[in-house]
């Protein structure tokens, strides 16, 4: 099913705060247009800003520090772009059986935070039917804001690997840097500072 | 050799072995994938590897990531994106396809890169860039050859891993099996 050019959308707000005001212990990897503003509504050591331009390795990086903590849920807030780029992740998620990984795709069909460049195929590629057909255990799709708030406590606690396809508007997202000028905190460090710092809060011994 | 790579992998502590198996490489990764306490990940692009490697390590376990030179060339960014810039201990063994073709056509890796010897039909280029791109990209390698012990250079490769903190890898132009 294509993205219907005038049908409803969710903005990143609408995505963003159901998921902030239920997590709890799990660990959120961000990347391209959510990472600030994921990064104002939490300060969390158990978050992580894929902002380095590493081209679209946010959903692997993440399903890594799944299977490294399979008692803990994991959560990638991936960009469309970024999933086109990385598209056998579907397949590596699958294969193997990561159930504690949620991979959720914001489909805004652009690459906001280089100057709003359409993707490919922008607006017609079927995320969700992707991952049905890449053998994920729980997919949904949602361009309604209240249904995808009233269904984040249950996404959070499926039994995956979990997809998530929300159709969203573009906002309004530049080039994102790492210094003290940044408001999210996980901004203000390096990347290497920052992964210390996730993997105290995870427990592993430095 | 396998079980004896096997043994040396769970030695050195590493947990995951992550990667795309190939001719030298296949018998390592059939050997992890009914391993007790080594897991296998198998990834669909070396790139991705890297990835899941510097996750894993992210998360608390010791990866080793294992792909063929070929990969290495599509992998740059992603290495530098993640594991590099993050600082990541992550060994990585890249099996050396086309090393044979090279020594025996008497070129060696510093061999200026003219038209002519990249379009050569008897000289595999993967060989002929593999040590300058990982020179290139600020990774430290070291090469194992026929005459060298595998699994002991692997077990250093990962101990050269950590004392460096950053990826580290072993160009292996020798079988493992």
């Amino acid at each position: 099913m294509s993205v219907d050019p005038e049908g409803a959308r969710l903005t990143v707000a609408q995505v963003l705060e159901p998921l902030a005001r239920h997590r709890t212990d799990e660990v959120v990897v961000t990347t391209m247009s959510v990472v600030r503003p994921w990064g104002l509504l939490s300060s969390s050591e158990l978050d992580f800003a894929s902002a380095d331009s590493a081209m679209g390795h946010a959903a692997d990086l993440a399903l890594g520090i799944a299977l490294a903590q399979p008692d803990r849920r994991v959560v990638c807030l991936n960009g469309d772009g970024s999933m086109l780029m990385c598209l056998g992740t579907l397949a590596t998620a699958v294969g193997v059986s990561a159930e504690n990984f949620v991979l959720v795709v914001c489909d805004n069909g652009e690459y906001e935070i280089t100057g709003h460049q359409p993707v490919a195929a922008s607006g017609r590629v079927d995320y969700a039917a992707m991952a049905q057909a890449a053998g994920f255990r729980t997919v949904r799709r949602f361009t309604d804001a209240r249904a995808w708030a009233e269904a984040v406590p249950e996404v959070l606690t499926l039994t995956g690997p979990t997809f998530v396809h929300l159709v969203t508007e573009p906002g309004h997202q530049g080039p994102i840097g790492r210094s003290g000028d940044e408001r999210a905190r996980y901004l203000q460090q390096s990347l290497a500072e920052w992964s210390e710092t996730l993997r105290r809060a995870l427990a592993v011994p430095l | 050799m396998a079980k004896r790579t096997i043994d040396g992998l769970t030695r050195a502590g590493i947990t995951h072995v992550v990667g795309i198996p190939d001719n030298t490489s296949g018998a390592l990764f059939d050997a992890v994938m009914t391993h007790p306490l080594i897991h296998l990940v198998t990834v669909t692009r070396e790139g991705e590897a890297f990835a899941v490697a510097a996750g894993l390590w992210l998360g608390g376990a010791s990866p080793l990531v294992v792909i063929q030179n070929t990969g290495l060339l599509e992998a740059g960014d992603a290495i530098r994106g993640t594991a590099q810039r993050m600082g990541a201990p992550i060994p990585f063994v890249v099996t050396g396809r086309g090393y044979a073709k090279m020594w025996r056509a008497g070129i060696t890796r510093d061999e200026p890169r003219t038209r002519e010897l990249l379009t050569r039909a008897d000289v595999d280029s993967t060989a002929l860039l593999t040590e300058p791109t990982l020179d290139a990209w600020g990774i430290p390698f070291r090469r194992c050859d026929a005459d060298d012990d595998p699994v002991a250079a692997i077990e250093e490769l990962i101990q050269s891993a950590g004392e460096i903190r950053l990826p580290t890898a072993l160009v292996l132009t020798r079988g493992l099996d």
